[in-house]
């Protein structure tokens, strides 16, 4: 055994070799705050890849005239005055490949489970240049995130950008998170990137992806709290970098920022730090830039260019519901749609507090299969109508007959679309509910026994609805035979039901 | 109004020299730590001077060569290593600092400008740990 370790290291000493290379080198000559301003380093590009004395890395960000500004990544602490700081000629890269997969890294690449190195050869850069108009296709593949207000109202595309924006504690990482427990088996790898949030709701995070066996196809990227502000800013970056990887390959990426408000306060801090002006609410003049950059990224590729695709779903944190705030204006200027989650329906009960009014996805039904297509049809449109009858049945109770038949079909389909944290529904149990409900079968099930009939609708329908099924699951059919078989079944239960 | 950095100050320095020398150049030498004093940029006086000295070197084709080794550098190595760098810098001449430091090991360690060849034996030793550390 020790003959083989001495044999190990000779043949490594053996094969290592030094290239005679002239290095460009700076001195620190202030270092502060996770900032360093560097002398000398004269050929050196912006984002360019630095290391220090000590071994941090760091990445020049202000190319000035006698000095560089460089964002340190990691501890600077140990770093003093005068350090020698390499330049390395590549822009920041992280190491990627099919082993990170079910990991918890951080923004470099470096594991925070514990399971030792992420045994990869390749790289890639955390900047690159969005897909071209070329290699791009439509949205017209469906997410299925199993939150039925987002599968049935506002459909999210593979490829899609779709905002969710919402007050804190109304239930945002909650909704991202059942999102990724949904995309077990069906064909995608997730990548949670976590920014500046705490290590104690990014282990319960963890752990409740590792309890649903979602940590098999989820990458988690994590710059917390405690970190300092620049592995925050690469943090998305360096995410969206490694959803890249199995872009490559063909496959679905599904691609969680959560959130883009304290990804944009940690820029907000480098750039003050670093003394660029300061323009509205004191974030620097390109931060839109920042964020659309990183947002173009998430694409559809076509067939030629090997298919494949990233869906983003970027989170956003509101002060007191104020959409109107510069962070979330840009990025609902970006996003293909957005996701309004709001405190009021949190509190009265209404969960998820998906807003259906303001929400919207811009890509719409295309990213919808037949089936849930069909059944979808107007209820956005009765749900918004619901809830201004509802503001004016308020004033008096002289309603005629239609105006209480859609009052009490709004009452229905807000039950139905209650759903519990870490319940997503299938798909096809979609369709059954909504073709329940908007065919008019729950009109007269009393809404306190809707939940319930539900349960029993999902169930008895699978028992006796065996080829509407079969067609939805694996054809994503909706053909007139299917529809008989699901009135009739649908029909039955509700005999049934008491 | 932009702020004047140290090198615009030295360049100004430099320009209004052109053809002076003697006398001139200390009356002149005067006028200019005046002037620095009068806009109070004496407590930068030492970069601008270091700044001076860059552009000066550079004008006249004068590299400052670091070279850090183990031990003294022996004639002929300096004069080999001379050709290479007036080559290598279109130099037309070399002012040479030279370092004794015997931590280096063995090798030696040029700096030019920012620019860094380091042929230490203490650099490889780094290199190795760091390659042989990498591929546990």
């Amino acid at each position: 055994m020790s003959n083989h370790i001495v044999e190990s290291l000779k043949k490594e000493i053996e094969n290592f070799t030094v290239a005679v290379k002239a290095e460009k080198v700076g001195r620190a000559i202030e270092v502060f705050d996770g900032i360093a301003k560097v002398s000398g380093l004269s050929d050196i590009k912006s984002s360019e890849m630095v290391t220090f004395q000590n071994g941090e890395i760091g990445v020049a960000l202000n190319l000035e005239e006698d000095t560089v500004g460089v964002i340190i990544l990691g501890d600077f602490s140990k770093i003093k005055e005068g350090d020698e700081v390499k330049a390395t000629g590549k822009i920041l890269e992280i190491p990627v490949g099919d082993s990170i997969i079910g990991r918890v890294v951080n923004p470099l690449g470096a594991p925070l489970d514990g399971k030792g190195a992420i045994k990869t050869e390749k790289t890639y850069p955390i900047e690159r240049v969005a897909p071209g108009v070329v290699t791009r296709q439509s949205v017209d593949q469906p997410v299925a995130t199993g939150i039925k207000a987002i599968d049935v109202i506002i459909p999210v595309g593979r490829g899609q950008r779709e905002l969710i924006i919402g007050d804190r504690q109304t239930g945002k990482t909650a909704l991202a998170i059942d999102a990724i427990l949904n995309q077990k088996g069906q064909n995608m790898i997730c990548v949670y990137v976590s920014i500046g949030q705490k290590d104690s709701k990014l282990r319960k995070i963890e752990a409740r992806l590792e309890e649903g066996g979602a940590m098999a196809y989820t990458v988690i990227v994590s710059a917390g709290a405690s970190e300092p502000a620049a592995l925050s800013y690469i943090a998305p970056y360096s995410g969206v970098s490694i959803a890249e990887y199995f872009m490559d390959q063909g496959k679905d990426v599904l691609i969680i920022y959560d959130d883009l408000s304290k990804h944009a306060v940690a820029y907000r801090e480098i750039s003050l730090l670093l003394r660029r002006p300061p323009g509205r609410e004191a974030y620097p003049g390109d931060v839109f830039y920042l964020h659309s950059r990183l947002l173009e990224r998430a694409c559809r590729r076509n067939e030629k260019y090997g298919g494949g695709s990233i869906t983003a779903f970027p989170i956003i944190e509101t002060q007191a519901g104020d959409i109107s705030a510069y962070i979330p204006t840009n990025v609902i200027s970006i996003t293909d749609g957005q996701i309004f989650l709001e405190t009021d329906l949190f509190y009265k009960g209404i969960r998820p507090a998906v807003n259906v009014g303001s929400s919207v996805s811009r890509v719409g039904s295309s990213a919808q299969i037949k089936a849930m297509k069909k059944v979808a049809g107007t209820l956005k449109l009765d749900l918004a109508q619901y809830r201004e009858l509802e503001a004016f049945s308020q004033f008096g109770s002289d309603l005629d007959e239609s105006t209480k038949k859609q009052l009490e079909r709004g009452k229905r389909s807000v039950e139905v679309l209650k759903q519990l944290q870490y319940a997503p529904v299938k798909t096809e149990h979609q369709v059954v509910l909504f073709y329940a409900l908007t065919k008019g079968f729950m009109d007269d099930v009393p809404v306190e026994k809707i939940k319930e009939f539900e349960k029993g609708l999902i169930d008895y329908s699978e028992r006796n609805a065996k080829t509407f099924y079969k067609e939805v699951k694996e054809s994503k059919m909706w053909t007139d035979k299917g529809e008989e078989e699901l009135k009739k079944v649908i029909a039955d239960f509700r005999k049934s039901f008491n | 109004m932009a702020n004047i950095s140290n090198k615009d100050i030295a360049t100004a320095i430099y320009e209004a020299s052109h053809g002076k020398a003697g006398h001139d150049l200390s009356v002149y030498s005067k006028a200019v730590v005046e002037f620095l004093n009068k806009k109070r940029l004496i407590s930068k006086s030492k970069d601008i001077v270091d700044t001076l000295e860059k552009i000066v070197n550079k004008e006249e084709g004068i590299v400052t060569v670091k070279v850090s080794s183990a031990t003294k550098l022996a004639t002929e190595t300096k004069h080999n290593l001379a050709h290479e760098l007036k080559h290598r810098y279109k130099a037309r001449d070399i002012v040479w600092q030279e370092i004794v430091d015997e931590n280096l090991l063995g090798g030696m360690r040029i700096e030019v400008n920012d620019e860094v060849i380091d042929l230490t034996l203490k650099n490889k030793v780094n290199l190795l740990k760091a390659h042989l550390t990498k591929s546990v």
